[in-house]
């Protein structure tokens, strides 16, 4: 009995210790920087000081009054929305097309696949010139084809900004959701399609009733990525407009970025990082309980 | 083979744990003082190969004549320096020596306690003297000199493709009103007047300072900045935003210039090709614009300053810029200070001074000639300046000039009125201050 509970016992402790690393990363680069972003929030601190003048709620406060992060939150709602209608359609339509090729579409998978490969910084830079209305690629299509009454301010326009870039980062994106459909699908036993042609089904009632049923798990799944990636949605929008033009493509985290480094309010940039801490992890929580309770 | 398997583990958790202990230990130390060689470590944002080998060269002619010494030299993007610098500082990991603009963002520094105060040693054998004496107002504070200057003038002047304005006879504008009429014909011609890349704001901010400058003198927005008497929703504020906006309605502006960028070259481009004739830019442009596209520079680029207004109380000679752009300065951290501020003089020696030239830049040294009649005009109209006011973005304190460069990228998309943008930069200040 006793030695049964020592080993017990030491397995895990081997459990615990072989834990120990990841725990301790995460512990020490994770969870610690999260409690410190939540304490400096309380501070007035330029970042250089040694100084920190407590301040209490203020900057809470402050946040409440800020038009810029509201509409800042607004913009990255309305990059949710935008991500999950252009996103998932388009991400499950060439996943069930490359499924159904077979090895001879592989090719097409890598070429797919090769958006996501790339830096943002370098796809960034790569649409910037795209876009350019001078000499970029997309102003050179549209005057090629006589649709020059389409060209747009693409970057500099604030009506149009906003859409131009998050067009860019869908385009980064589908490829990730795509690879991760296909490996769906891939688990879709061969049975049920065989079952089905034996019923004389139609390629579109394949889709229907086999392959989006069956999708579901991995579709709710990849939305949550998706609503939380929006959410903390940083990197091309820095790049390509750094918010701008006058905040129009401004997301939560380039507005934090802005106040913490350029403006040298590092208590008022953490008070958004926290923020940004809650509503993201709101969201995720509720976002994740929304969809189980639909399966159960 | 399980006692084995628990040896392992014990060993592997031995292993990790002495290797987080090495981790946190503070072993700079241990490799500084190896051999007996003291590190100057020193972070610069000249990027460009000719430039980055200059500076090379002249900390290596340091290390030379100090053999004791050696200097890790880290050359930095302007952004990701910025970013690096500032939390390097606060983290207490800082370099002995960098490159700073002076001004607010400098002294935010200087107030933290980790910049050296090196008046003693500037004014040692009157080193000092050496220098313009416009070059020492961004980077004096609390009447100390905190930093050294170096590198080359900057100041914002009108660049122009010599080649467009000779083939439909066109003149160099000496008044703004001359100027809207070279706007007009320019357009008549079809092409865009005034390149610009205003993504990153402060390009575009550059019009909006010359207009307050040449419409109320640079006293009107140093009042407003040291608020001592002066308000930013003054009616000079008002009618250079009128004017900005003017400008923009008569399509004076490349299209989708807020979306431009400036650093990947995207309004020059416009210059070269001859799509736009002007572009407002500091000077600083003369050896990237050699670097990039040489045949333009010798044949095609030439620059006038800012056009005088009629009735406004701007002296037509102030410039904005400054008469150095780049100054090092050394941390209080730095061990050797002495040393590492005898390596910037390297850096900005008789010899350091050929080298910047030929690079294309213009010393902020007392008493040059060139050979480059380009450079020589810049510094004929630097030494004739009644006022160089330093650019308005690092003059404020970063918060503020941060609230200032969305509202005048605002003015230029149109989307606020001026009279609005006045009051709501005056309000800014008003908050700021206050505290």
């Amino acid at each position: 009995m006793g030695k049964e509970r020592s080993a017990k016992l030491w397995h895990n402790m081997g459990i615990l210790l072989f834990l120990a690393p990841a725990l301790i990363l995460i512990g020490v680069y994770i969870i610690w920087p999260i409690i410190m972003s939540f304490n400096l929030s309380r501070f007035d601190w330029d970042g250089i000081s040694p100084q920190k003048i407590y301040v209490g709620f203020k900057n809470w406060i402050d946040l409440m009054h800020d038009t810029i992060f509201w509409h800042a939150l607004g913009n990255n709602i309305k990059f949710i929305i935008l991500s999950l209608v252009i996103e998932m359609p388009i991400a499950i339509l060439l996943a069930v097309l490359l499924d159904r090729g077979g090895k001879k579409f592989d090719i097409f998978k890598s070429l797919f696949y090769l958006p996501m490969l790339m830096s943002s910084v370098a796809i960034g830079v790569l649409f910037k010139y795209i876009y350019d209305p001078q000499f970029g690629l997309l102003s050179g299509i549209l005057n090629f084809l006589h649709l020059d009454f389409l060209a747009q301010d693409w970057l500099g326009d604030p009506k149009i900004a906003f859409y131009s870039v998050v067009a860019v980062i869908c385009w980064q994106y589908i490829p990730f959701y795509m690879i991760f459909f296909i490996a769906a699908l891939s688990n879709i036993p061969q049975e049920l399609y065989e079952a089905a042609k034996i019923d004389g089904a139609t390629q579109g009632q394949y889709f229907w009733k086999i392959e989006l049923p069956l999708l579901s798990p991995s579709i709710k799944t990849a939305c949550i990525l998706s609503l939380i990636g929006s959410l903390k949605y940083f990197d091309l929008i820095y790049v390509m407009t750094e918010g701008g033009p006058s905040n129009a493509t401004e997301l939560m985290a380039t507005y934090m970025y802005k106040s913490a480094f350029a403006s040298f309010k590092m208590g008022y940039g953490s008070t958004i990082a926290s923020a940004m801490f809650i509503i993201i992890t709101t969201a995720g929580i509720v976002a994740y309980f929304a969809t189980r309770q639909k399966e159960a | 083979m399980k006692r084995f398997g628990r040896i392992v583990a014990v060993v592997t958790l031995v292993v990790f744990m002495l290797s987080l202990v090495l981790v946190f230990s503070p072993s700079e130390k241990a490799f500084s003082s190896a051999g007996g060689t003291k590190k100057i470590v020193f972070w610069h944002i000249t990027t460009d190969a000719v430039g980055k080998q200059m500076i090379q060269n002249q900390v290596n002619r340091f290390m030379k004549a100090n053999p004791g010494f050696k200097v890790e030299v880290v050359p930095l993007q302007n952004d990701a320096f910025k970013t690096k610098l500032k939390i390097a500082m606060g983290s207490n990991q800082a370099p002995d020596v960098f490159v700073t603009w002076g001004g607010g963002p400098f002294f935010e520094y200087v107030k933290g306690g980790k910049v050296k105060d090196i008046t003693v040693y500037m004014n040692e054998n009157g080193y000092k003297n050496r220098f313009i004496d416009a070059s020492f107002g961004p980077i004096t504070y609390n009447n100390k000199i905190w930093a050294v200057p170096v590198e080359g003038a900057g100041v914002a002047l009108v660049w122009y493709n010599k080649e467009i304005f000779k083939k439909y006879n066109l003149k160099v504008p000496t008044t703004y009103d001359e100027f809207l009429d070279l706007i007009k014909k320019l357009k008549a011609k079809g092409i865009t007047p005034i390149s610009l890349a205003n993504k990153t704001k402060w390009p575009g901010c550059e019009w909006y300072w010359y207009l307050v400058d040449r419409l109320g003198g640079p006293s009107v927005f140093e009042k407003a900045a040291e608020r001592n008497g002066g308000s930013f929703a003054d009616p000079t504020f008002i009618k250079a935003g009128e004017m900005l906006q003017n400008l923009v309605k008569m399509g004076a502006f490349v299209k989708g210039f807020n979306g431009l960028d400036y650093d990947t070259g995207q309004s020059r481009m416009l210059l070269y090709s001859g799509k736009a004739a002007m572009e407002l830019m500091g000077t600083w442009q003369i050896p990237i614009m050699k670097a990039e596209n040489k045949k333009f520079y010798e044949n095609n680029l030439d620059f006038f300053p800012f056009p005088a207004i009629k009735g406004g109380k701007g002296d037509p000679s102030n410039l904005i810029g400054m008469a150095s752009s780049n100054y090092y300065a050394v941390t209080t951290t730095c061990k050797y200070p002495k040393e590492a501020f005898k390596m910037i003089q390297y850096l900005i020696d008789d010899q350091a001074v050929k080298e910047r030239i030929a690079y294309g830049q213009i010393p902020p040294v007392k008493g040059l000639k060139f050979t480059d009649p380009m450079l020589q005009k810049v510094y004929n109209l630097i030494a004739k300046a009644k006022s160089v006011q330093l650019w308005w973005d690092q003059y404020l304190p970063p918060q503020l000039a941060e609230v200032h460069k969305d509202i005048v990228q605002s003015l230029f998309g149109l989307t606020i009125t001026p009279k609005a943008a006045a009051e709501k930069m005056e309000k800014a200040a008003k908050d700021y201050f206050k505290k």
